[in-house]
């Protein structure tokens, strides 16, 4: 009796050991600061979950991709996105609708965070300002429409179209010349009049900080995350404050529909979502925080997207709009831009 | 070698299966979605890819660059090779050496070279200034030329390395011949040193215009979106729009541009002998 015990006691062990090892929760989240991102939130997740993170990263279109074509049984649980990437798989059924009393969380977020693309197919969890990064002793930026002006021809570096930055710069640009409309017919022909006084069209903010440390270009659109690699530079470089305002971006979380791990997700998004996570994350300048109660030092702060009154001013392009004129924008940037 | 043709088959079906299981079904299977559309055979992505004007813009910049890099190769490596030839054997090697050191350095490594070189404050702006040839630096970067200098750099080693194997098999006394019956040197070159040493073109040429076409890092840092070449625009339409009917297309001209240019400089080479 003492043996059939003894057996039973050892396989139940083990059934819960495998239990654990099973426990698998998949996400797909930008490259970026990986490691320290394993740091400040995988790893001390994964040991109050016990369970395993699978970490899938690569470009926004990968990532996407993998998650349409494994619609039918999903691979991916958990992703996070910009919120109009998050709309668009949204759009065609991908994602699941989130029962944000399994985040509590979520009531802290700053209002535009709690149902950026409607329906609470989404929860932001990051902000990011764009503005104009400038060099001080060269020239003075009050307007977006001092990056088409002489005072930084053949100095001025724009986003290219297909990046997130391109379609904020637009936005801009459009409300600085007065064009009006979401088709940006105008402000994309008035950069193709002058694309030859512009250095290039970049991809990456890390592209544009090694042109910026080259003195190749002196004044350029960028988001705020970047700002550190000017903040402490050779140069004096500037974050502009455009008369017209500063734009910005938010980045969701999303769950995949159907995946059947959806306890484990929302017990990841709510850690993720929390004070103590989100203070984390901004202290270690990785992200700026969307949960409201967040408070870092002014250095911090300095770094990142931070505080409401901020929040609330960016001026935001409308994800719905973005795809729906996200081609249309291509098309003519490609025929009087880049032609 | 083998006692019957059955041996020679076996040895050679591992390497058949491989190359076929993992290069040729899979670049076949990509290749065919670009001559389909809604499920059927047609031509029609080719047309609408031909109709716009910025394709066109990319193919013929492509095509252009190519033909140039591989043209002055050509000409830079038949001078190179030249005196690498009547160099005595210890300091052929050294400066064999020298030239194709650049090839075992990173493509990366070198094109970005190019960006401090061709930088406003790089060392080609800082002497267009200093010698008074315009009064503040010009703007290189990002420009076909920057393109077509960082392209000649990455392949003109693989043109010099052909032209020298095929002028070591050059007849010692063929150009001092030429010489004592009175050539010119154009003539020389021409008529003689040309026709014997055409494969040699052949082989480079190909290398070096099939290289610059395909070549991918060098036209995205010098060039950006603002040169685009066929394979920056097929990075461009998988990564952001991912597009792979339109990336099968770029990719097939690309394959087809590549075997043309070979058949044509054969064809040259044999019309010219």
């Amino acid at each position: 009796m003492k043996y059939l015990l003894a057996l039973s006691t050892a396989l139940c062990l083990m059934a819960g050991a495998a239990q654990a090892a099973d426990k698998k929760l998949t996400i797909s989240v930008y490259s970026f600061a990986q490691d320290a991102f394993k740091k400040a939130l995988y790893d001390p997740f994964e040991k109050i979950c016990g369970c395993e993170i699978v970490v899938e990263t690569g470009n926004s279109v990968e990532r996407m991709a993998k998650i349409e074509a494994n619609a039918a049984n999903p691979v991916v649980d958990m992703a996070v996105m910009s919120s109009h990437d998050a709309l668009a798989l949204a759009r065609k059924g991908l994602l699941q609708s989130l029962d944000v009393s399994k985040i509590p969380s979520h009531a802290d977020l700053y209002k535009s965070a709690q149902d950026p693309i409607g329906n609470l197919m989404a929860v932001g969890y990051g902000f990011y300002a764009t503005s104009i990064v400038y060099r001080s002793d060269l020239v003075t930026i009050d307007s977006w429409a001092d990056l088409l002006s002489d005072k930084v021809k053949g100095r001025v570096a724009l986003p290219n179209i297909t990046g997130t930055q391109g379609p904020l710069t637009l936005h801009m640009l459009s409300k600085a010349l007065g064009n009006e409309g979401i088709d940006f017919t105008k402000t994309i022909d008035a950069i193709g009049e002058k694309k030859d006084d512009i250095v290039t069209f970049y991809g990456r903010s890390s592209q544009l900080a090694q042109l910026m440390l080259q003195e190749e270009v002196i004044a350029a659109p960028v988001g705020r995350f970047a700002w550190s690699r000017f903040s402490g530079a050779k140069f004096p470089f500037k974050w502009a404050e455009p008369k017209e305002g500063q734009t910005g971006g938010m980045n969701v979380m999303l769950m995949t529909k159907g995946n059947g791990n959806e306890e484990l997700a929302y017990q990841f998004m709510e850690y993720w979502l929390s004070n103590e996570t989100q203070t984390r994350i901004a202290e270690l300048k990785l992200d700026s925080p969307a949960n409201s109660k967040v408070i870092v030092s002014d250095e911090i702060a300095e770094s990142l997207t931070y505080g409401g009154e901020l929040i609330n001013s960016l001026n935001m392009l409308d994800s719905g709009a973005i795809i729906d004129n996200r081609d249309g924008w291509v098309d003519r940037w490609n025929e009087k831009v880049v032609n | 070698m083998f006692q019957n043709q059955r041996e020679g088959l076996a040895l050679a079906l591992p390497a058949a299966i491989f190359t076929a299981a993992l290069f040729l079904l899979p670049v076949g299977i990509l290749l065919s979605e670009a001559f389909k559309v809604d499920g059927s055979w047609s031509l029609q992505g080719y047309i609408d890819f031909a109709s716009k004007p910025l394709n066109q813009v990319v193919f013929l910049r492509t095509l252009k660059l190519g033909f140039l890099v591989a043209l002055v190769s050509a000409v830079i490596g038949y001078a190179c090779a030249f005196c690498i030839v009547n160099l005595d054997g210890k300091h052929r090697g050294r400066v064999f050496g020298l030239i194709v050191l650049p090839l075992m350095i990173s493509p990366v490594a070198r094109t970005y070279a190019w960006i401090v070189i061709l930088g406003r404050t790089g060392i080609v702006n800082d002497a267009i200034v200093g010698l008074g040839l315009s009064e503040t630096p010009i703007r290189l970067l990002f420009t076909e030329t920057a393109v077509f200098l960082g392209l000649l750099q990455l392949f003109m080693p693989l043109m010099i390395i052909s032209l020298v194997s095929a002028m070591e098999n050059l007849p010692k006394d063929a150009v001092p011949a030429a010489r004592v019956l009175g050539a010119k040197w154009l003539q020389v070159f021409t008529r003689v040193i040309l026709p014997l040493t055409k494969d040699g073109l052949v082989l480079g040429g190909t290398l070096v215009f099939t290289g610059s076409l395909t070549a991918y890092i060098t036209p995205a840092i010098l060039g950006g979106s603002k040169v685009l070449m066929l394979e920056t625009l097929l990075y461009q339409r998988v990564n952001v729009a991912n597009d792979f009917v339109s990336a099968g297309i770029i990719a097939t001209i690309l394959i087809v541009m590549s075997f043309g240019a070979n058949i044509l400089l054969k064809r040259i080479s044999s019309a010219r002998s």
